[in-house]
């Protein structure tokens, strides 16, 4: 039975409340019993040990106990979100699900039966120890959506650890590896989870003063909209002790704002990837890029500026594709990183990396310049394909009010001139109305238009 | 672009406006004259490299934007010539020309 220490010592907390959803606390006695009801719900639906289950929900306590169920049987979870409908038959089939359960927005739920068997050897040889697991599928921004298989057991083994009480705002749902080890992190030592419908600044920091929220875990690109809107002068920040952030580079110039605007916060990165699980760091200091891996039960190594990791919650490998993690345990995160002592700085993914004639760009840095110019609500730089250069350095900006795209170019080019060497400004300029993230709030970096033979977006290689 | 041909006069017209947009960009003042012979690259050329990728960017968008044409100038093709076509504002414009015809039939 899997977890069973994360269960035995949830019964400790029965009258603590687990998770606060559609502003109704859940606690974690009531989250116990959706575990046994879905205990018996399961052997009337001939779910067993080794059974594979899409979950398609939220965060919501009948999920979260589905979810607590599934691993506690040692079967396999496949936990999706809307965003991924479009996907969720491909996705079934690829994890080769027997079920799917649907959550609806009162919580209540619908089952369907699909016709697939356990083929994938990598399942089977899981199912065969005995163990429960779990699927994430990647974001698919740079390809293909890539099923991740996980031994769940040893993904959540180091929460056994006990941590700080604290209350979480859920930022990330739980078809991420940042949602899953917020859940079980706060799971297991006692914490509430407030989960959001909405996600706008004006949601999350209203829900922050409400629940007297200790920390939240948020992207970049979040916090970059957060800052904007301001929404954070219009309640009460007080209970706000930690934000972290991660997912994505931290532009420089969010980070430094970040500070000045909330002062007595302290601002942490994570690192984390669908592959290896969330892994310990601490800031340098708060407000700082600097980073240092705990090591923590895993190992970290930098080859030719490559963030290598090898660690016991990395992945057994990926469903349908080549296997990453060489044989020795050790994986290349495809992250660059500048060392300085015992503390690393994350670049960005060399697969971001723009090559303008031999010299090296990396999107966040000129990101970071352009986000402090007037009048830009969000930036995305990317790679284009060049017959003369290899690639050339192109953004799409979404603007605040609008302007002529010749005023606009003339003012960046100025801007960017004092700030930047002249290989990494921006040629291509392309004014956009969209906003340029996903549902998971992390920056999109391809272009929207791809026309001509030469400029297809340079991030397809991975 | 329907019904309308893109002639070399045009083309001559777009490559200086495009170039004049990149002088201002790069804020380095416009050489005096502008003409079909202005060098564009090579010896005695008005831009550097950079400044020359973003000329052909700068053509693409200008005749994006104010033609409704789509071509793709900095290609395998145009660095394949042994005599690059861009070499000069009047050659640049012939190349302009016929890639757009090429294009378009």
């Amino acid at each position: 039975m899997t977890g069973e220490w994360l269960l035995e010592r949830m019964e400790e907390w029965r009258d603590l409340t687990a998770i606060v959803w559609a502003d109704t606390g859940c606690s974690y006695g009531e989250l116990l019993e959706r575990v046994e009801r879905w205990h018996s719900e399961l052997t009337r639906l001939g779910v067993s040990a080794g059974s594979v289950v899409v979950l398609d929900g939220e965060v919501s306590p009948n999920a979260c106990g589905l979810l607590l169920a599934l691993m506690s049987i040692d079967a396999i979870a496949v936990p999706l979100t809307r965003g991924v409908r479009a996907h969720r038959q491909s996705f079934a089939e690829i994890a080769e699900a027997q079920l799917i359960v649907e959550f609806d927005d009162d919580d209540g739920w619908t089952t369907t039966r699909t016709e697939h068997h356990v083929t994938n050897p990598l399942t089977g040889a899981l199912i065969d120890r005995g163990r429960a697991g779990l699927v994430l599928f990647s974001s698919g921004s740079t390809g293909a959506h890539k099923a991740i298989l996980h031994d769940f057991g040893q993904l959540i083994e180091k929460f056994r650890v006990s941590r700080q009480r604290k209350c979480t705002l859920t930022f990330l749902l739980f078809d991420h590896v940042g949602g899953i080890d917020t859940l079980f992190n706060t799971l297991s030592n006692g914490g509430s989870l407030i989960t959001l419908r909405s996600r706008d600044p004006e949601s999350v920091c209203s829900a922050i003063a409400d629940h007297a929220v200790h920390t939240l875990p948020a992207s970049p690109t979040f916090l970059a909209l957060l800052l904007m809107s301001q929404a954070h002068r219009r309640h009460d920040m007080s209970s706000l002790m930690v934000i972290a952030y991660g997912t994505e580079p931290m532009p420089e110039s969010t980070l430094a704002r970040l500070a000045e605007e909330l002062p007595t916060v302290t601002l942490v990165q994570t690192y984390g990837m669908s592959e290896l699980g969330v892994l310990r760091s601490r800031s340098k200091e708060s407000g700082s890029l600097w980073m240092q891996f705990t090591g923590d039960g895993f190992e970290v190594k930098v080859v030719d500026g490559m963030l290598w990791v090898r660690t016991p919650t990395a992945m057994l490998g990926y469903l349908n594709a080549p296997d990453l993690i060489a044989a020795d345990g050790w994986m290349n995160t495809e992250d660059a990183v500048e060392v300085d002592g015992e503390y690393l700085r994350i670049l960005g993914r060399s697969t971001d990396l723009i090559n303008v004639g031999g010299q090296k760009v990396y999107p966040a840095e000129v990101e970071s310049v352009l986000a402090r110019l007037a009048n830009v609500k969000t930036v995305a730089v990317y790679g284009e394909a060049n017959a003369v250069m290899g690639q050339i350095v192109a953004a799409r900006v979404t603007l605040i009010d609008p302007e002529d795209i010749h005023d606009f170019k003339r003012r960046m080019r100025a801007f960017a001139r004092e700030h930047l060497a002249q290989y990494k400004v921006p040629v291509r300029v392309e004014l956009t109305d969209d906003d340029q993230f996903n549902a998971r709030f992390k920056k999109m970096r391809r272009p929207s238009i791809v026309h001509g033979s030469g400029k297809e977006a340079a991030d397809g290689q991975r | 672009m329907e019904g309308q041909t893109f002639d070399r006069d045009t083309g001559i017209q777009v490559v200086i406006a495009s170039l004049c947009d990149v002088f201002d960009l790069i804020d380095e003042p416009v050489p005096g004259t502008l003409d079909e012979n202005t060098v564009i690259v090579g010896e005695g050329a008005v831009l550097d490299s950079l400044g020359v990728v973003s000329l052909i960017v700068e053509i693409e968008q200008r005749l994006e934007q104010e033609y409704e044409v789509a071509v793709t100038l900095a290609s395998e093709r145009a660095m394949s010539q042994r005599s690059s076509p861009f070499r000069t504002v009047g050659v640049l414009a012939d190349y302009m020309v016929t890639t757009i015809e090429e294009d378009g039939a």
